[in-house]
């Protein structure tokens, strides 16, 4: 199938591109790596009257590292978070996502802004940066305002961004040389979105445990009292009782088949963490 | 490859490199989608959104009813009909363009034609259909036992086709000591070659021919095809076939959209073009596997199988297709369940049911999928029962190799072979007994460790007595082949099969290397297109290696005498005197070289003999083996699993096939084509399914939702062949382009089964995805509380 | 139509195009470099891989007009490139091809793997081309031909690959790295709680082919006055989610519901039929759209029903929803059915509102649209923690 026709424009900064979205009342959508978007184009499951493409916007293509923290612009491509191994040496753990994320073509295009935005629940970002603390600073015609990754997310394809926002930069912490974290996803075929996810961060000197599953129907899920748990007494908390009654508890709808993959999941995604 | 196979050469034997790839390598393959016309059109089909329903009514959008055509407008095609002679048969009618009812998602309901495809898109979906809804008939069964709602109102029921086979059952049955049964199931899916359908036509005034490019394993049958619907004579058609990316049994039956866009040309006389996108092979291309299966062994104590006793629903789903109608898959299902087993009694009891689905169409392996997966878990099911090694169970039940050539249960006729010793070269290749001694250990990694066996044997280029039993309109007969000589000593071939990866460009270049010695770089396989090639019913049924690969070696065989009786003259020799040798004509005084012989024919008559063969240096000749019940390749395939239990992963970690396709014209070919078919049997096994909701909506639309496997998906197999020559054909070659699809959904589940074994969980519906896995280990920690459950 | 200027295969190139025509269908039908193929146009299959910029790229979702000042590279444009000579003959000597159709973006994205990863092995260059599929080979010749590149560039023989043993996914058991510094998280309070799963209403269960979605809230008004106010059957209807009525009697009601699941829009437009049974305390909203573009059906069967509780109304809503057509054929159902969820949900919270008592008012989206969309689902999703936290449903 062709995507129903639209019109495009590339504008050249944030403000231009918000005006555009703007001026198209509603029926615009931001363009930038098109991964997602360009499958419903062409399946006409989408058929905005504008693309305003955003993949070119200087400011939202480069990582920095600012004051403990690492930028990364929105439309910084999957592919480059993988090979940015060595300007993300204080949180290894992005390019170690970045890496998993479906193919190397897709990576190539897709950007981490995009994913978010879209907030497919098996994607790999919203998961990652909810374990990660990470901030997501979104710009519109009201200004900017920053959004923690952890409430981002509100379910399936649906965030706290705007009809006229868009997302500018995601701030990830650093982390510090005491942390560990693992990540594990399980999926039927290489490449594809997961069956079941779960990412873990502990760090210690920031005084931060998080346990997250993925791939879910909705947002990603934390399970709190499992990582404070191992947070205050280590690899003894991590049961599979305990997790399993976390995961019970957290995610309600799940039925005892998938519980029992998420649960797997989440299981090795911390002993992943625990052994780093 | 494991060990590398292969003679020396260029001839019958030999791992020549394919004389296809350059094209490909370079991107100057040529593809139906590739051809642009000028003036081309861009047609695109509205397709039913609704599985079940009356048509009340299609409204055009204004401004565009010129350009958009429902059934009525297309008056001209006539509605397609697959009769068969089997009893119990019944005749479906399908519109090209649905009328009066829709049947199935993905129907074709109406056609428009504009500029591109995407401004006939924008068109198609202004089209207002008013479609009434009724009750869709999703599952098999129940559509069996329904006769309010029908598929087809003007039958009595939903059922296409009963099939009864009895075969001493009652007596051998008796004789059992042990009875067990299983419920099997295959998934509905799709055959997904990589090019999707793709046509082509227009009018070609100075040759008053309708040509008609289209992506098809049959280009002579769908001219009879195009003829027969649109009421013309052949002779106004000629079909192109050109580079075909992937058929699969897809692309070997007429399609309702090839008969719409040759009209279109035939009426307008301008070009039209249609490419099937992947959207719509998925959903309205959901045609194959589904097989439910209720199956009974009766064996004896050592497990020894006496006699079989199946039922076999296949969920048909809307149409019977032209030429092969529905009836192929019952019949195959029905005369491959005993497989390559020696026992005496057999009943089988097979359904097939018209249901709200795209019709049934042969896929790659056609039936022996379901059948062999069937037979194998029962096979293992026995061993179970008798407490014994699955291995020994299956060697002892195989067809020995004394008894060749054999008539089983179900009076197929199997040429020749050794199937035990195939299953035992398996065993060893594999390191059985080094994967039993660590599957005792357990693995550190908490997963569990299975093996599983699976043995076959493939019916490949049965002919005219198979095909008619099968009660199909239109039957193979003399398969014919054209070799001539050019003027400079080189051959041209001309065959009327296709080729579409087996790589015939390259083997039947071998077969005639092999009679006239030419270096194959200097011998051309010209296919695809009716108006240069002989008539062949096509590429289906592992058929044409051994069909147009003989008819090649005759054609070869027919000119030898007359290059020796030219070659003489020019020898000053008698011919009796004179011999063929690689491509010379060798006499007691000197030897003449094929393209002086050739000059002198075409270019040099007045050095010919007088008495000179007037048929010259061009001949076709139709072959078909001596017997034509089907040369029989066989093969075991044995695999090990390790199955996660936490989350249902499942990954083979070693795969082994020995196969015996008799005399390998090309090993790498052999291997190329067993290996791409267990990829696409892997598919079966774990991955591919085509689900329905109760509505009859189909849910897997896109390769989101659709898994195919990639490479890693997909282990290192290993294969090791034997070469057993079928008695009946040319060369004792045998047809094996399906074989590798059969086995791999057994040898994956006997396997898990094997790993679970312990737990008490047993597997048996494709494709065994983690959740399915993971259900079947809860259900049986619900049943068998006291086992140790992962 | 727009102008975009960028070098194809090394030349410089100037096209006129519609902004939704694909890099590859310009490629194939306009350039008429028909090696590169379109096998999926949905981005997964690999068929239609290109350089874009020097990266592997999908063409079929790159769109033409965005190329504009790009570099890009098709099968076509490696005739003197010598690691892709060298992969063809790689290919041909392993007979990692068959019929020929993924080919070309089979050679792009190894080559793109062989000059990336140097020390790749037959496990690595597996995953990394991964993400093109192939239907013929079963990949060994692929993996293989890909390897034996590799391994000459690295100044070593090929080594086809044979498995013996365990690879790929196995979990991963490792022992603790190092001790474990235990330490207490700062925000150390417990999370808020998720809603709660209704409690099934109708035991009788949804008919075949229908999903059901269960809901119920406590309104501040007795059964009667609740009763009284649902009268207006046409404003209830209008509760809707996304709801827009155009006509209504007393009984039926004509209009459309616009739907929003992420970038995915559909319009159905329809009627219902409205019924109240007083004895049962009972209301039912029966109705069926279409969204034309599409040809995707809805039909849905809400009823409320109203019972006291504590002089208070609790009032349950059941939807049985059928879909139908393109929009239903995905597999993923059990998101669709959160979203419904979510509908439902919002349904109720509007009855509230209209209800009056004890109930927030609902406000239009953040997108200024009154369809069913982020802002609103927001404020559902705090809504219903609010009344949660106030004990005051369930």
């Amino acid at each position: 199938m062709k995507s129903a026709k639209f019109d495009y424009t590339r504008p050249h900064d944030v403000r231009a591109a918000i005006h555009a979205l703007a001026d198209a009342l509603g029926e615009a959508k931001f363009l930038a790596g098109g991964q997602s978007l360009g499958p419903m184009l062409n399946l006409r499951l989408t058929r905005p009257k504008l693309l305003v493409d955003v993949s070119r916007i200087e400011a939202l293509r480069s990582i920095d590292v600012v004051n403990g923290s690492i930028r990364i612009g929105a439309a910084v491509t999957h592919a480059e978070i993988e090979d940015a191994g060595a300007s993300l040496a204080r949180n290894a753990m992005l390019p170690a996502v970045a890496r998993e994320i479906a193919y190397r073509t897709i990576r190539n295009r897709g950007t981490i802004g995009g994913s978010l935005a879209h907030a497919d629940p098996a994607a790999d970002w919203p998961l990652a940066l909810a374990a990660l603390d990470a901030v997501i600073i979104v710009n519109g015609p009201a200004g900017q305002r920053s959004i923690p990754s952890a409430r981002f997310m509100l379910a399936a394809f649906t965030t706290q961004l705007a009809d006229d926002e868009m997302i500018e930069a995601i701030i990830v912490p650093e982390l510090s040389p005491s942390a560990r974290w693992g990540t594990y996803k399980f999926c039927k075929r290489t490449g594809e979105f997961p069956d079941a996810a779960a990412m873990a961060v502990f760090d210690p000197a920031r005084r931060i445990a998080r346990v997250y599953v993925g791939a879910l129907s909705g947002a990603p899920v934390p399970l709190d009292a499992l990582a404070r748990g191992i947070a205050q007494q280590g690899a003894v908390a991590l049961t599979a009782t305990a997790v399993d009654r976390a995961i019970a508890m957290a995610v309600p709808e799940l039925d005892a088949v998938g519980r029992k993959m998420h649960a797997a999941t989440t299981m090795r995604a911390v002993q992943q963490a625990l052994a780093s | 490859m494991s060990e590398l196979h292969g003679k020396p050469g260029q001839g019958i034997g030999a791992r020549v490199p394919r004389k296809e790839d350059a094209r490909h390598l370079h991107g100057r393959g040529n593809f139906v989608s590739d051809l642009i016309f000028p003036g081309q059109r861009e047609v695109v089909f509205l397709r039913s959104p609704i599985a079940h329903g009356i048509l009340r009514g299609i409204t055009k959008p204004a401004g565009f009813e010129s350009v958009v055509y429902a059934r009525a407008d297309i008056a001209g095609i006539r509605n397609i009909e697959a009769p068969s002679t089997l009893p119990t048969y019944k005749l479906s009618t399908q519109p090209p363009l649905a009328q009066g009812k829709v049947r199935f998602v993905g129907e074709p309901v109406a056609m428009v034609v504009a500029k591109t495809r995407a401004e006939a898109e924008d068109i198609a979906e202004q089209i207002q259909l008013d479609i009434e809804e009724l009750p869709a008939l999703v599952d098999a069964h129940r559509a069996r036992l329904d006769t309010d709602v029908r598929v087809h109102n003007e039958w009595s029921d939903n059922l296409f086709l009963t099939l009864d086979f009895d075969n001493n059952f009652e007596a051998e049955s008796k004789k059992a000591t042990i009875v067990v049964t299983r419920e099997i199931n295959l998934a509905r899916q799709a055959m997904v070659p990589m090019e999707g359908r793709a046509i082509v036509a227009h009018w070609d005034d100075r040759a008053g021919q309708l040509i008609v490019y289209t992506s098809t394993q049959a280009p002579h049958v769908i001219r009879v095809g195009l003829a027969q619907f649109l009421g013309i004579d052949e002779g106004m058609i000629r079909v192109i076939s050109p580079d075909v990316g992937g058929g699969f049994g897809l692309k070997c039956v007429l399609w309702p959209e090839e008969l719409c866009v040759a009209w279109l040309a035939l009426t307008q006389k301008k070009p039209f073009r249609y490419i099937e996108d992947r959207r719509e092979h998925l959903t309205a291309g959901a045609n194959c596997r589904q097989h439910h299966y209720t199956v009974t062994a009766y064996a004896d104590q050592r497990g020894r199988l006496l006699a079989l006793d199946a039922q076999i629903t296949i969920d048909g789903g809307a149409y019977s297709n032209w030429p092969f109608t529905i009836g192929l898959e019952p019949g195959q299902a029905t005369g491959n369940l005993p497989g390559p087993y020696e026992f005496k009694g057999y009943r089988c009891k097979t359904y097939c049911v018209a249901t709200n689905k795209p019709g049934f169409l042969p896929y790659r392996g056609v039936a022996r999928t379901g059948v062999c997966f069937a037979m194998e878990l029962i096979m293992d099911a026995i061993a179970r029962a008798v407490d014994r090694d699955p291995y020994e169970v299956r060697y002892e039940n195989l067809i020995p190799p004394q008894l060749m050539p054999y008539n089983n249960v179900s009076r197929k006729h199997y040429d020749s072979g050794d199937y035990p010793r195939a299953l035992a070269m398996v065993r060893e290749k594999l390191d059985y007994d080094g994967w039993l001694a660590r599957k005792a250990q357990g693995e550190p990694d908490g997963r569990l460790i299975g093996i599983g066996f699976a043995s076959y044997c493939e019916q490949s280029a049965h002919g005219t007595s198979v095909f008619a039993s099968w009660g199909l309109p239109l039957i193979p007969g003399y398969d014919q082949a054209t070799v001539r000589t050019t003027p400079d000593g080189g051959l041209e071939i001309r065959v009327g099969v296709h080729s579409h990866g087996q790589g015939m460009e390259t083997t039947l270049a071998q077969v005639a290397h092999e009679v006239v010695g030419v270096p194959i770089e200097r011998i051309r396989v010209v296919h695809g297109d009716t108006g240069i090639t002989p008539f062949s019913t096509g590429t289906y049924a592992s058929r044409s290696i051994v069909m147009a690969g003989g008819a090649v070696g005759r054609a070869c065989q027919t000119l030898l005498p007359r290059y020796i009786h030219i070659g003489a003259h020019l020898l000053k020799c008698k011919p009796d005197d004179a011999r063929f040798e690689k491509s010379e004509v060798v006499g007691p005084n000197g030897r003449v070289s094929l393209k002086e012989i050739a000059t002198a024919w075409f270019l040099r008559p007045e050095r010919l003999p007088v008495d000179v063969d007037r048929d010259g240096l061009e001949a076709t000749v139709g072959y078909k083996p001596t017997v034509d019940t089907g040369a029989f390749t066989y093969a075991s395939h044995g695999a090990v699993i390790a199955v996660d239990p936490e989350v249902g992963g499942i990954e083979i970690l070693d795969y082994v096939i020995v196969e015996d396709c008799g005399t390998m014209v090309n090993p790498m070919v052999v291997e190329g084509q067993t290996l791409g078919g267990v990829a696409q049997g892997i598919g079966t096994a774990m991955f591919e399914e085509s689900p329905y909701d109760a509505n009859g909506q189909p849910l897997a639309s896109t390769f989101m939702d659709y898994t195919m496997p990639g490479a890693t998906e997909i282990p290192a197999i290993r294969i090791y062949h034997t070469e057993s020559p079928s008695p009946y054909t040319l060369f004792g070659i045998k047809g094996m382009g399906e074989g590798g699809a059969i086995a791999p959904p057994a040898v994956i589940f006997n396997g898990v089964n094997d790993a679970l074994k312990d737990l008490g969980v047993e597997v048996n519906e494709t494709p065994l995805t983690p959740k399915k896995l993971l259900e079947a280990i809860e259900r049986a920690r619900q049943a068998h509380p006291q086992r140790k459950v992962a | 139509m727009n102008q975009v200027v960028f070098t194809l295969n090394g030349e410089r190139t100037e096209a006129l195009v519609e902004p939704r025509l694909h890099l590859a269908d310009y490629l194939r039908d306009t350039s008429r470099l028909t090696g590169t193929h379109l096998g999926c146009e949905h981005g997964v299959c690999g068929a239609c891989t290109v350089l874009i910029d020097g990266q592997p790229a999908r063409s079929c979702i790159a769109f033409t007009v965005a190329c504009d000042g790009r570099d890009v590279r098709t099968i076509e444009g490696f005739e003197d490139d010598a690691l892709m000579k060298d992969l063809r003959t790689a290919f041909t000597r392993d007979h990692a091809l068959q019929c020929g159709f993924c080919t070309p973006g089979m050679l792009i994205a190894a080559r793109d793997v062989v000059m990336r990863c140097p020390d790749a092995d037959d496990k690595r260059i597996r995953s990394e081309m991964s993400g093109n599929l192939c239907r013929c080979t079963g990949y060994l010749g692929i993996a293989n031909a890909i390897n034996s590149v590799i391994q000459a560039r690295r100044g070593g023989g090929a080594t086809p690959a044979i498995r013996t043993a365990i690879a790929a996914n196995a979990p991963v058991v490792q022992p603790l790295a190092k001790p474990w510094q235990a330490f207490t998280p700062a925000d150390a309070e417990a999370a808020a709680p998720r809603p709660a799963v209704a409690a099934p209403l109708d035991d009788a269960g949804p008919r075949e082919g229908w999903q059901r979605i269960e809901e119920s809230f406590i309104a501040n008004h007795s059964p009667g006055r609740v009763w009284e106010i649902f009268a207006d059957t046409a404003g209830v209807a209008a509760c809707l989610p996304g709801a827009s009525i155009d006509e209504a009697t007393p009984t039926s009601a004509k209009g459309r519901i616009d739907v929003r699941f992420g970038p995915m829009k559909a319009s159905f437009a329809g009627a219902t039929s409205l019924e109240r049974n007083e004895t049962r305390m009972e209301g039912r909203i029966r109705g069926g759209g279409s969204d034309s573009l599409t040809g995707s059906r809805a039909k849905a069967d809400i009823t409320y029903r109203l019972a006291s509780e504590h002089d208070r109304t609790r009032v349950s809503i059941v939807m049985d929803y059928n879909l139908q057509g393109p929009l239903a054929q995905f597999s993923r159902s059990g998101i669709v059915k959160a979203f419904a969820g979510r509908m439902v949900a919002q349904f109720g919270e509007n009855l509230n509102a209209k209800l009056g008592g004890g109930s927030a008012p609902i406000p239009l989206a953040a997108g200024r649209t009154a369809e069913l969309n982020a802002g609103n689902v927001l404020w559902q999703w705090l809504w219903s923690t609010i009344k949660k936290l106030l004990g005051l449903t369930r």
